[in-house]
């Protein structure tokens, strides 16, 4: 790995990336689909980080809460509807400010989000979601598999 | 935890820190989530396995590290709405520097605890 080089890196990379975004076709390999899940899953903690700011810090557990079932949904999603990332990033990281902020909420005068906190804030999340996919769901009817697509990343198909 | 199970998490732990300091100020472009998870995926795993680094001792220090990331990134971005490969490349350099001397002042804290300066040279003669 050539340090000096970021561009020389970043060509690589968007060789990668741009593929996929501009076939928009599910990508095959199980081991593509967890690798792309990584970099999803770092720029969510990313606006995370951006929405709670210097109010708090994080607890280290809930960071392993966030990121175990955060990782599970966003690759379950990935897997139904393919790396749609390119499109959806928006949405997504928006819903990862809401989450930060209700977990901000929860935490109130700890100073720092510990794990109950964080699930919490999940729990909220996903009923947003859901209600959001619903919603959007019945405005758009003939879009087939629509409203799972949309509860999709946070949501996930586990809630039934 | 294993440290290539563990440096996940680590990432993440540090994208939040670096996203903490930036705030509202700036977003990120996507490309530099990918150059810095590769880069520091590469360091934090070499500290790990290589110097016996642990993330339990030492998150505190690394995540205020990230921060710093953070700081150094909106500095060299200036007034781009967004922070590019470049101001992260400076950044990450600024970075790189800043460590080099702290390991440079606690290799020399460290000496200075095994050989405390009260402690005569054994050569030299006292002179009561």
């Amino acid at each position: 790995m050539n340090l000096d080089d970021p561009k020389g890196q970043l060509a690589a990379t968007l060789v990668h990336s741009s593929t996929d975004a501009a076939s928009g076709a599910h990508l095959e390999s199980t081991t593509d689909l967890e690798h792309a899940v990584d970099f999803v899953v770092d720029e969510c903690f990313f606006a995370m980080g951006q929405a709670i700011g210097m109010r708090m810090t994080v607890d280290y557990d809930a960071v392993v809460f966030m990121r175990e079932h955060y990782r599970a949904k966003f690759l379950s999603a990935m897997q139904a509807f393919g790396n749609r990332w390119a499109q959806d990033r928006q949405n997504v990281t928006s819903v990862a400010w809401m989450f930060a902020e209700r977990a901000v909420r929860y935490a109130g005068d700890r100073g720092s989000i510990d794990v109950e906190s964080a699930r919490q804030a999940a729990a909220d999340v996903q009923r947003y979601c859901k209600l959001h996919a619903r919603r959007a769901g019945k405005l758009n009817p003939d879009s087939e598999g629509g409203q799972s697509r949309i509860a999709g990343y946070w949501c996930g198909d586990d809630e039934g | 935890m294993a440290p290539a199970e563990q440096i996940d998490y680590i990432l993440n732990d540090c994208f939040l820190a670096v996203g903490q300091t930036i705030g509202t100020q700036k977003s990120l472009d996507p490309d530099v989530i990918h150059w810095w998870r590769t880069r520091y995926r590469a360091a934090f795993l070499h500290a790990m396995v290589e110097k016996g680094n642990s993330w339990e001792r030492d998150r505190q220090r690394v995540t205020a590290v990230g921060r710093f990331l953070g700081e150094r990134a909106l500095f060299h971005a200036q007034d781009r709405l967004s922070i590019d490969l470049e101001s992260a490349a400076r950044a990450s350099a600024d970075v790189d520097s800043g460590c080099r001397m702290n390991a440079i002042r606690d290799g020399v804290a460290g000496l200075r605890v095994k050989y405390p300066p009260t402690l005569a040279h054994p050569d030299t003669k006292t002179v009561n």
